[in-house]
Formats: C-alpha cells, sequence, structure tokens
C-alpha cells in the first residue's frame, strides 16, 4: 500500500507561517523536544547509559565507540561533540556518565560545559558509584525526578529566529539536484527570510560547486574559507595514497546514475538555495546567532555530518535522499523527504514528506512549502517516522588520527 | 514508448530520462516545465541515468548544471548514454597531478 501526502499542482495563498512552538531554555535557546538526554562520556559507560534511558520514558541515550585512548585533536572532537549535544536545546535535563577517568573528557569536564547553558545538568562516575549496577540506580533514581521536573513544562509560541534548521542530504541519486534538495533549498531560503537560520555541510560534497558557494557569501573571506576546506579535504584524500575514485560517488549514488563527485556536489549544494552565506565553521562548532546560511566542514559521510549538524545546535533537521532513508539522529530531529518515486515507496516507512510530483509537473514552491510545513509541525512537537520506531543509528564522531 | 528527459541548464550536454530507456526509443526533452525535441537513443539507459543531448569531443568537459561534471574519456554522440564509461571525474584524483 502506498501512503502519499496529498499534493495541490498550485501554491497556497495562505501566508506562510512564522511562528513554531518550543520549549525555551535558560540561555535563549528553544527546543523542539524536552528528552531527558543521558550521554556516554566513554564506550565503557554506553551499557549503563542504555539500560537507564531503557527504564525512564522521555529519555534518550548517546553512545559512541570512543573518548579514550585517542590523540589530543580526536579527544577534543569528541569531547566538543559530547558537549555541544548536551547543550543542544532539545536536551531538556542531562546526565553524563563516564567509566573511571578519561583524562581531558570525563563527566565532570562535559557536565561543567553543559551547567553554562542553565540546564540541570549530572555527572556520575561508574566506579566512583560502587560499579555498574549501583551507578545505573543512582542515575535512573536522578534521571526520573529531572523527569518530573520536565514533565511541567509547556510548550510556547517562538519566532523563527530561534530555529537552527539542519539541511544534509544521503544516498543521492539524479533526483536529488531535481527534486527534494531544490525543494529543500526553497525551504532554507523561506526559512532564513523569516529570520531564521540554516546550517549546510559536507565538505567532500562542495567538490566542484565551490564557486557557486562561494558567490552566495556576504563576504569574501567566507567564500576563500570554502575553498580552502574543500581544497584540505580533497588534500588529506589525496595524503592516504588514494583516490577518491572508489569512495565517492558511492555504489548507490552510481546506481542512481551519478557519474562523479562534481555531479553529486551540483545536485548536493542545491539545499542551499538563494540563501546568503553568513558563516563557515569547523565541525560540531556552534553556530552563532546570525540569521542566515551555516556552513560547516564536515565529512559527506551522513551520521559524522549531521552529527556535527547536531553539536553546532540544529533542533530539526531536513534529511533529503534520492535511494530513500533509515538516516535517524537520537537528539535532533530528522525529517526524510525524496522526490524519487521508487524510493519513495521501498523507503515508505521512513519517508516523512514526498515531493515525487515535481516530476510530474509540480512546482518547487508548492513542493517545498509542503516540506516547510513539516518542518514547523516537527519542531512544534509531531513525531517523525523514524523518532517513533526508536531509529536511533546516526550519532557518530568525526575523527581525524588513529586511536594510540 | 516515448521517455521525458529532464535538461537542467541551457547548454548543458545531458538529460536526466525519468524512466527506463530502451535502445532506439523516443527521448523527448524538457527543460523549465517545457518540452523541446525528441532525440533517438542509441543504447539502453537505466532509470534516471543520464543521456547526451549535445555531442563532447575526448577530453572536453561535460556540463550539467551549467557546469562541469568530469570529462570525456571517448567522443561521446547525441544519444548515447552517459556514466562511468565514457566521463571520469576531474576532482580526488590520486593518479593525477593536479
Amino acid at each position: 500500500m502506498k501512503s502519499r501526502t496529498s499534493s495541490k499542482r498550485t501554491a497556497s495563498n495562505k501566508k506562510l507561517r512564522k511562528t513554531w512552538w518550543g520549549y525555551p531554555r535558560e540561555n535563549g535557546d528553544v527546543g523542539s523536544r524536552n528528552y531527558l538526554l543521558i550521554l556516554s562520556g566513554t564506550l565503557y559507560a554506553n551499557s549503563t547509559c542504555e539500560r537507564v534511558a531503557r527504564t525512564l520514558r522521555h529519555s534518550v541515550a548517546i553512545t559512541h565507540p570512543l573518548g579514550r585512548c585517542q590523540i589530543a585533536p580526536d579527544l577534543e572532537r569528541t569531547f566538543e561533540t559530547l558537549v555541544g549535544h548536551g547543550q543542544n536545546a532539545n536536551a531538556g535535563a542531562v546526565i553524563v556518565i563516564d567509566h573511571h577517568r578519561e583524562e581531558g573528557c570525563t563527566s565532570d569536564e562535559i557536565a561543567h560545559e553543559i551547567a553554562k547553558t542553565g540546564k540541570r545538568v549530572e555527572a556520575i562516575n561508574i566506579r566512583e558509584s560502587g560499579g555498574a549496577i549501583e551507578s545505573t540506580a543512582k542515575a535512573t533514581r536522578i534521571g526520573m525526578e529531572m523527569l518530573r521536573e520536565l514533565s511541567t513544562e509547556l510548550r510556547q509560541e517562538i519566532p523563527l529566529s530561534k530555529l537552527l534548521l539542519g539541511v544534509n542530504c544521503g544516498t543521492s541519486d539524479t533526483t536529488s539536484g531535481l527534486s527534494h534538495n531544490k525543494a529543500t533549498g526553497w525551504v532554507t531560503e523561506n526559512v532564513i527570510k523569516a529570520g531564521g537560520r540554516a546550517l549546510l555541510a559536507e565538505t567532500t560534497e562542495m567538490m566542484g560547486g565551490e564557486g557557486v558557494l562561494a558567490a552566495k557569501c556576504i563576504k569574501p573571506y567566507l567564500g576563500k574559507r570554502i575553498w580552502k576546506m574543500v581544497e584540505e579535504m580533497e588534500e588529506r584524500i589525496l595524503a592516504c595514497g588514494v583516490d577518491l575514485r572508489g569512495s565517492q560517488p558511492t555504489g548507490d549514488n552510481m546506481e542512481g546514475g551519478l557519474t562523479t563527485i562534481e555531479e553529486k556536489s551540483l545536485g548536493a549544494i542545491q539545499k542551499a538555495g538563494n540563501a546568503p552565506i553568513v558563516d563557515v565553521i569547523p565541525w560540531a562548532k556552534r553556530a552563532s546567532k546570525k540569521s542566515g546560511l551555516h556552513v560547516m566542514d564536515t565529512p559527506g559521510s551522513g551520521g559524522e555530518s549531521i552529527t556535527g549538524i547536531a553539536a553546532g545546535g540544529a533542533q530539526v533537521l531536513i534529511f533529503s535522499t534520492g535511494g530513500g532513508h533509515t538516516i535517524n539522529h537520537p537528539l535532533m530531529n530528522t525529517i526524510r523527504i525524496t522526490g524519487n518515486p521508487l524510493s519513495a515507496n521501498l523507503h515508505r516507512d521512513t519517508t516523512d514528506v514526498e515531493v515525487t510530483d515535481i516530476f510530474e509537473g509540480v512546482p518547487i514552491e508548492v513542493a517545498g512549502r509542503r516540506v516547510y510545513d513539516e518542518v514547523l509541525d516537527v519542531a512544534s512537537g509531531k513525531m517523525t517516522k523514524a523518532e517513533i520506531l526508536y531509529e536511533e543509528n546516526a550519532f557518530a564522531i568525526n575523527r581525524c588520527g588513529p586511536s594510540v | 514508448m516515448t521517455v521525458t528527459a529532464m535538461i537542467i541548464e541551457k547548454g548543458d550536454h545531458v538529460a536526466t530520462c525519468l524512466s527506463k530507456v530502451k535502445r532506439g526509443s523516443k527521448v523527448k526533452l524538457m527543460h523549465n516545465g517545457r518540452t523541446g525535441k525528441t532525440i533517438k537513443s542509441n543504447s539502453a539507459i537505466p532509470y534516471i541515468h543520464k543521456i547526451c543531448i549535445s555531442p563532447i569531443s575526448k577530453g572536453k568537459h561535460c556540463m550539467k548544471y551549467g557546469l562541469s561534471i568530469g570529462i570525456a574519456t571517448k567522443d561521446i554522440k547525441v544519444g548515447d548514454y552517459i556514466h562511468v564509461h565514457n566521463i571520469e571525474s576531474a576532482r580526488g584524483r590520486g593518479d593525477l597531478e593536479l
């Protein structure tokens, strides 16, 4: 059975909504969810985090294989990513759990940074708590009290200036640049016109499109930064003694008709729409408050790029896909959209919005508006399909060096 | 059966076929929602893959979105299937002096 979003061929006369409903935080940020985040500081705390999250309704665990035996720049990346997720407004309160003593990435240090937002945060050490069961009990009890408090908070009407919309694509094919990335670009443009912010990433998929993006920058130095970060990405690939071909485009990209990385990139950057680029930032750094399009330096790998975007502060993400996708970030609401009719059907279980009618002649603004409305609905509490299904597959910390 | 293929920018060398193309079938070109001329395909082309709509000489850039998506590794004629067998990337190449 095929479920389909109702589609109209003409643009609606109704004005675009300029507000959404969210949870205001002490530091001025606004969450689209009010989750209790159970954050693992290191891999040996992962199972405890999962036990706690399984016990507590409305909690979400973030776990990962890192936090130990990493060279300094990598450990710093892990630390910043974890802090960024704790600070993300979708976490109403946070419990950070670590194992023993992880130099430079302890639960105390992570919690200290998160506390700067004003939200309630607790650090728990498994060894000091008396082991796996004792720390689980301690975290569960604290978490239960936190959730009692969180559940009394009400959503309020919020201007779009408080929304940071992430945009990312994945499993691209030739329909990407023609349909769903175009619709995403329309949303990017209109969220920014209403005073909001958007965050574009995936440096590998800017290769061949640097000039187009540089021309959108409000200052020439930002354009130079885009050229430089793409050049550095290309150099890093070549320094491994390999060729980008064979990895990018991926097998599914080529099956979808994409021939080269340049072609993939030119489709990918359609997500920027005609919005002005106001800043270019490193991986997992918090985006500034300036209205406009922010660009983050991330790999093309979907899990890592959207983890960077979530650490940058985005509450909601449009993930536009040619092949269809199950990708979902545990904390940042991920809306999967596609314009490929075949994929919309094959991946119907996790496709939130279809824009397949673009190929039947429906204008981009009509399809784009459908996605825009979904973004505001999801920001205001509507659950995405993958959120309902507990698809929490896309937390991946980027690294630059070896394990030691 | 006639298949529709979408052109993105005027001057592009390629169009995206919106359904599977059989060898010798007619392909109707569309740009900005308007249909233009019809060409004949020289080979089978899979769903949403590209067809050549203006000739490219070996060593020349292949244009899509008004920009280069790679370089032709052989002469390509109108109606030819365009993919990895006749276009290669110019970026991230370990085997080339950049």
